[in-house]
C-alpha cells in the first residue's frame, strides 16, 4: 500500500469491490478527543479491530511563533518560546537562551547556570509526571493523574516563588538568570527531593507490576533502535530502544558536566521499557537536583550582555535534552536587532512521525497507548 | 385490616403464601428501595472516587454534595430528547426499557432474609442466571438501534465480553450450588433454601471445602465485574476509547434507564454472590459465638450504624464552614442527623430488631461489594479487548471448570464417607 | 517461572499492592484540594499578576517619569504613553496611560524596563471584566487595581 495516498489505493478501489463488501473502515480519531494531548486528529485505516496504517492532521494548534519572532527583538521573543512545550516551558526557555548566547559569544556565569540547571531538571521532572498521570489515564488507571498533579504542585510552587509564573515561566534571560534566588530556595529544592522519591516508588507500585498495565504496555508500540535513527526520534524514545544518547553526557551544556548522573537505557522498545526509562530518568534528575542545590557557587547571575543585542551575522543551530527530547533552535541573524528566521526543531514533532511504524497490525486501543508513551505536547508540533 | 396484619406473623415469603397484596406491597418496596439504593451508589461511586484520587467530590450541592444524585436526576429527567435521525424508533425506545425490565426482574427472588423477598421459587438461581442473560439481548437492541457505528461496535463488544463471561459465572454459581446437598442429601436452587442449607451446614460455603469455596467465590468475583463492564472491564464503555459505547446517543432519561439497570444489575450479581458463598441473611459467627447475650449483642448492631451515621453527620454539622452561605447546609446536615437518630431509636425496639436483623446483614454484604467495585474502578487500569476474551476463555474457564470437577469429587467423597459411617454404625 | 514470581501471579499480588496504595489515600487528611471562594492560595511575592501605577505613598505624586521604556519593551506593543514636556520644570509629565491587558502576556519584561518602580506586576489574578473594553486599562484603574465583585451566594 503506497503510503503517500492514504484515501486512494484502498483495498475496494484496488480490487473492484465495492466499499461495503471489503473489510476496511476509516475512522476519525479527531481533534477533539477525550485523551488529552492536545488538538491531534489521527486518521486510522482499520480491519476490525487491527489498524493497517495511519495519517495525522497536526495544525489546529499552529500559531506562527516562528513568523513571530522575525518581528520581535531577541529579548521580547523570549517569552514566546515558552508557550510552544508549554507543560515544561523552563527547557524552552533555557534552549534559546542558551542559543542566542552562543550566537553573541557570551557565557553565561557559573551561578547562573546552577540556577538553571536545577530549574530545567524540576522542570523535567514535572514534565514526567504530567506523562506519566496523562498516560496512565488513556490506559485506564484512573488515579496516578490525580497523585502526579498534587506532587507536581510543589514544584509549581517552587517556580512561582522564582520566577513569578507558574506554567510560562520565562524564566531565563540572555546572558544569565534575571532573578536570583530566593530565601529559602535550597532547602526548598531539597526538601522537595525528599518529598518526591517516596512518591515515585507509589507511581511504581501502583503501575510496574501490575500485570493489567504490564499486559497493556509490554510489546506493544516496538520501535526499534536503528529505526529510532533513521526517523530522528529522540528522547526517552530513542533511550527505551536501547541508544545511550543523551544530549547531558554527549554534548553537555549549562554545567551538566560537573554532576554525576546515569543515563537509563531500554531493552526492547516497547512502551513498557519507555514508561520504565521516564520513571528512571526522573529519580535521576532527583539525584542531579541533590547534588546542584547544595552546591550552588556564588557569584553573579547574568553575564554582561549590551542593553540593545545586535549579533554578529551568521547562524547557530544549539539543542538541549528536553524532558521530550532534543529540542533545538536554528537562528540565522542579519547582523540587526531581530532575527532573521528561528526555527525550532520540536521533539515531539519528528517523534509523532514514528506513530505509523509503531501502530502498524495492532488494535485500535494500542494507537492510545502509543500517543501517550510518544509523549507528544500539540503546542510544540504545531508551534 | 386482619388481611394484612394477618401476614406479618408468617414465617414465609408472601409468593409462596400466596398472599397478593403483600406480593404487591414487596414489589413496590423492592422497586423502590432499588432506586434510592442506585441513587446512593451514584452520590458514594463520586465521592469513595474522589477521595481515593485524593479531591473531595462533589461538595456543593447539599451538604457535602448530598443532594447531588437529586439534582442529576433532575437534570436527566429534564433534558431534551433527542432520537438520531435515521434510527430505528420503536427499537430505539424499547431498548433501555428492556434493560431495566429484566435488570428488576431479577429482583424478584433475591432474598433479603426468611420473609423478605418477593417469591421464593424453587429454581431461583436460574431464574436470575436467565434474566440477567436477556440483558444482553437488550443491549444489542440499544446499539442497533443508534443507527452510528460507534455505538453498534460497542454493543458488539460488550455484548461478546458478558456471554463470554457468562460461562464461567455459571460453573462457579454450580460449583456452589453443589455444596448445598451435602448435609441435607438434596440439592436446590432456590435462593432461599441456598442459605438455609449454609444455616444447617453450619458454615457459609466460602469456606467449605477449603480453597475450593473460595476459589469458586474469586471466580465469580472476577466475572461478575466482567459481566457488569465496570473497571477494569470497561472497554465497551471507556471515554478515552475510540466507542464511547452502546448509549452513547441515548440522552436524558433513557441514558439514566440504562445507568439505572447498569447499577440495578450490579446489585444483583453482588447479591447473587452473597446468598451463595457469604451466606445470604445469616449473621457472621452464628457458630463460634453462639448464645443469647451474642445474640442480642449482634442484634443491637443496626441500631449502633445508624447511631453511628448520625454521629457522623452531626460531626460534618460542627466542622462546617462558618461562612454565612454554608448556614442552610449545616442545618440540614443537623436535622438529618437527628433524622437517622430517630431511625436509630426506632431499631433498638426489640419487635423490630429481630425483623430487621436479617435485612441489615444481607444490605452490610452488597454494600461491601458495591465499594470493591468502586476500589477497583479507582486503582486498575483497563484490559484491552483481546485481553479480556482471553482471560474469559483462556483463564477463567479452565479454572472454573477445574474448581467444579473437584468441588464434586470431594463432594462425592464426604458423602459416602458419611454413608459408610452411618452403615458401619 | 521460578516458584516465587509464580505464586506471586496467582494469589495476584500485584494487585494487591495497588489496592494497599489507593487505600492509603482515602483517608480525609490526604486531600489536597483547596476550596476556591473560601480558601485563597498563597501567592509568592514575584507573582506577574495584575499591572499596577505606583504612586509615591507620602505625596501622593504618580512615580511615572513617562520614559516610555515600557512601551519599547514589551512584545506585544500594548502599552502607549503619552507625555508632555512641562514647561517651567522642562520634564516629561505623564497626560496617558493606557494598558491593554486582553493581549497582555505577563511576561514581566515592562517591569523589569521601567527605571522608576513605576509598573509594576502585582499579585492580583482576579481580573475578570465583563465586555472587552473595560480590559483596556487607564491610568486611573492601574493605580486603583482590581476591583472584583465579591459575589455571596
Amino acid at each position: 500500500m503506497s503510503e503517500s495516498k492514504f484515501y486512494e489505493n484502498t483495498e475496494w478501489q484496488e480490487t473492484g469491490k465495492t466499499f461495503l463488501d471489503s473489510n476496511e473502515l476509516i475512522l476519525n480519531m479527531g481533534p477533539q478527543h477525550p485523551s488529552t494531548h492536545g488538538v491531534l486528529r489521527v486518521i486510522l485505516k482499520l480491519d476490525g479491530e487491527k489498524v493497517l496504517g495511519t495519517d495525522c492532521v497536526i495544525g489546529y494548534l499552529h500559531r506562527g511563533v516562528e513568523k513571530i519572532a522575525e518581528n520581535r527583538t531577541y529579548v521580547q521573543f523570549n517569552p514566546y518560546v515558552d508557550r510552544m512545550d508549554y507543560v515544561a516551558a523552563v527547557s524552552n526557555g533555557l534552549g534559546y537562551c542558551e542559543a542566542v548566547e552562543k550566537l553573541l559569544g557570551v557565557e553565561a556565569p557559573e551561578r547562573a547556570r546552577y540556577i538553571r540547571v536545577i530549574l530545567t531538571e524540576l522542570n523535567r521532572l514535572a514534565s514526567h509526571q504530567v506523562w506519566l498521570g496523562t498516560h496512565a489515564l488513556d490506559i485506564g488507571a484512573l488515579t496516578p493523574l490525580f497523585y502526579c498533579f498534587r506532587d507536581r504542585e510543589e514544584i509549581l510552587k517552587i517556580f512561582e516563588k522564582y520566577c513569578g509564573a507558574r506554567l510560562t515561566t520565562h524564566a531565563f534571560r540572555i546572558g544569565g538568570c534575571q532573578y536570583e534566588i530566593y530565601e529559602g530556595f535550597q532547602k526548598e529544592v531539597l526538601d522537595y527531593c525528599d518529598f518526591v522519591l517516596p512518591k515515585i516508588d507509589e507511581y511504581e507500585e501502583l503501575l510496574t507490576t501490575n500485570r493489567i498495565w504490564v499486559e497493556r504496555t509490554k510489546g506493544v508500540g516496538v520501535l526499534s533502535g536503528a529505526e529510532c535513527i533513521e526517523l530522528g526520534a529522540t528522547g526517552p524514545v530513542l533511550r527505551g530502544s536501547g541508544v545511550k544518547w543523551d544530549l547531558r553526557k554527549a554534548q553537555p551544556y549549562a554545567a551538566y558536566s560537573k554532576f554525576e548522573f546515569d543515563i537509563p537505557i531500554g531493552k526492547n522498545g516497547d512502551t513498557y521499557d519507555r514508561y520504565l526509562v521516564r520513571i528512571e530518568e526522573m529519580r535521576q534528575s532527583v539525584r542531579i537536583l541533590r547534588q546542584a542545590a547544595s552546591s550552588i557557587p556564588e557569584g553573579p547571575i547574568t553575564a554582561k550582555v549590551p542593553k540593545v543585542l545586535r549579533p554578529p551575522a551568521g547562524e547557530i543551530y544549539h539543542s538541549i535534552e528536553a524532558p521530550k527530547g532534543e529540542l533545538g533552535y536554528f537562528i540565522v541573524s542579519d547582523g540587526s536587532t531581530q532575527p532573521y528566521r528561528v526555527r525550532v526543531r520540536p521533539p515531539s514533532f519528528v517523534n509523532l512521525q514514528a506513530l505509523d511504524k509503531m501502530v502498524r497490525g495492532w488494535l485500535v486501543a494500542d494507537v492510545v497507548a502509543v500517543i501517550g508513551t510518544l509523549d507528544i505536547v500539540l503546542g510544540e508540533v504545531d508551534r | 385490616m386482619h388481611v394484612l396484619t394477618d401476614y406479618l406473623r408468617s414465617n414465609v415469603t408472601p409468593g409462596e403464601a400466596g398472599d397478593l397484596l403483600w406480593a404487591t406491597i414487596y414489589v413496590l418496596l423492592v422497586v423502590a428501595a432499588l432506586s434510592v439504593a442506585v441513587m446512593l451508589m451514584t452520590w458514594l461511586e463520586r465521592k469513595i472516587l474522589a477521595h481515593i484520587q485524593i479531591r473531595y467530590g462533589p461538595m456543593r450541592v447539599g451538604p457535602h454534595g448530598l443532594l447531588q444524585p437529586i439534582a442529576d436526576s433532575l437534570k436527566l429527567l429534564l433534558k431534551e430528547d433527542i432520537i438520531p435521525a435515521g434510527a430505528d424508533k420503536l427499537v430505539f425506545w424499547l431498548a433501555p426499557v428492556a434493560v431495566v425490565m429484566t435488570a428488576f426482574t431479577t429482583f424478584l427472588v433475591v432474598p433479603f432474609g426468611r420473609t423478605h423477598a418477593v417469591t421464593d421459587i424453587n429454581i431461583g438461581i436460574l431464574f436470575m442466571l436467565g434474566i440477567s442473560s436477556l440483558s444482553v439481548l437488550s443491549i444489542i437492541m440499544g446499539g442497533w438501534a443508534s443507527n452510528s457505528h460507534y455505538p453498534l461496535m460497542g454493543a458488539l463488544r460488550s455484548s461478546a465480553q458478558m456471554v463470554s463471561y457468562e460461562v464461567p459465572m455459571a460453573m462457579a454459581i454450580v460449583s456452589a450450588i453443589l455444596m448445598t446437598s451435602l448435609k441435607t442429601g438434596t440439592g436446590t436452587l432456590s435462593m432461599i433454601r441456598i442459605v438455609e442449607s449454609q444455616a444447617v451446614q453450619g458454615r457459609w460455603f466460602i469456606f467449605s471445602f477449603f480453597p475450593l469455596g473460595f476459589l469458586a467465590f474469586v471466580i465469580f468475583g472476577i466475572a461478575m465485574i466482567a459481566e457488569t463492564n465496570r473497571a477494569p472491564f470497561d472497554l465497551p464503555e471507556a471515554e478515552s476509547e475510540l466507542v464511547a459505547g452502546f448509549h452513547t446517543e441515548y440522552s436524558g432519561f433513557r441514558w439514566s434507564l440504562f445507568f439505572l439497570a447498569e447499577y440495578a444489575g450490579m446489585l444483583a450479581v453482588s447479591s447473587i454472590a452473597v446468598t451463595l458463598w457469604l451466606g445470604g441473611w445469616l449473621r457472621p459467627f452464628s457458630n463460634a459465638l453462639a448464645g443469647k447475650t451474642w445474640d442480642l449483642a449482634f442484634s443491637l448492631l443496626p441500631a449502633l450504624t445508624v447511631f453511628a451515621l448520625a454521629g457522623i453527620c452531626f460531626l460534618g454539622a460542627v466542622r462546617m464552614p462558618k461562612h454565612p452561605s454554608f448556614k442552610i447546609q449545616t442545618v440540614g446536615l443537623a436535622v438529618f442527623g437527628l433524622f437517622l437518630g430517630a431511625v436509630g431509636l426506632v431499631l433498638l425496639a426489640p419487635q423490630v430488631r429481630e425483623r430487621v436483623q436479617d435485612m441489615y446483614w444481607f444490605s452490610v454484604k452488597v454494600a461491601f461489594f458495591m465499594y470493591l467495585y468502586i476500589w477497583y474502578r479507582g486503582t486498575f487500569p483497563r484490559y484491552r479487548f483481546d485481553q479480556l476474551m482471553k482471560i474469559g476463555w483462556k483463564v477463567l474457564l479452565p479454572l472454573s471448570l477445574a474448581v467444579l470437577i473437584l468441588t464434586a469429587l470431594v463432594g462425592i467423597r464426604q458423602e459416602l464417607a458419611t454413608v459408610l459411617m452411618g452403615v458401619l454404625r | 517461572m521460578s516458584l516465587a514470581p509464580l505464586l506471586r501471579k496467582i494469589f495476584l499480588v500485584d494487585l494487591l499492592k495497588g489496592l494497599k496504595v489507593t487505600l492509603k489515600y482515602q483517608g480525609p487528611k490526604e486531600i489536597v484540594t483547596e476550596q476556591y471562594p473560601l480558601e485563597r492560595p498563597a501567592i509568592a511575592e514575584r507573582f506577574r499578576g495584575q499591572p499596577r501605577m505606583n504612586v509615591n505613598p507620602e505625596t501622593g505624586e504618580p512615580l511615572c517619569i513617562a520614559c516610555g521604556l515600557c512601551a519599547l519593551a514589551c512584545p506585544e506593543k500594548l502599552i502607549t504613553v503619552g507625555s508632555e514636556r512641562n514647561p517651567e520644570t522642562k520634564k516629561k509629565e505623564l497626560t496617558a496611560f493606557s494598558y491593554d491587558i486582553s493581549r497582555c502576556m505577563f511576561c514581566g519584561l515592562c517591569e523589569e524596563a521601567c527605571p522608576s518602580d513605576a509598573l509594576e506586576l502585582s499579585q492580583d489574578y482576579e481580573m475578570a471584566t465583563y465586555s472587552r473594553d473595560e480590559l483596556l486599562l487607564n491610568r486611573e484603574k492601574l493605580e486603583k487595581g482590581p476591583e472584583p465583585t465579591v459575589y455571596e451566594r
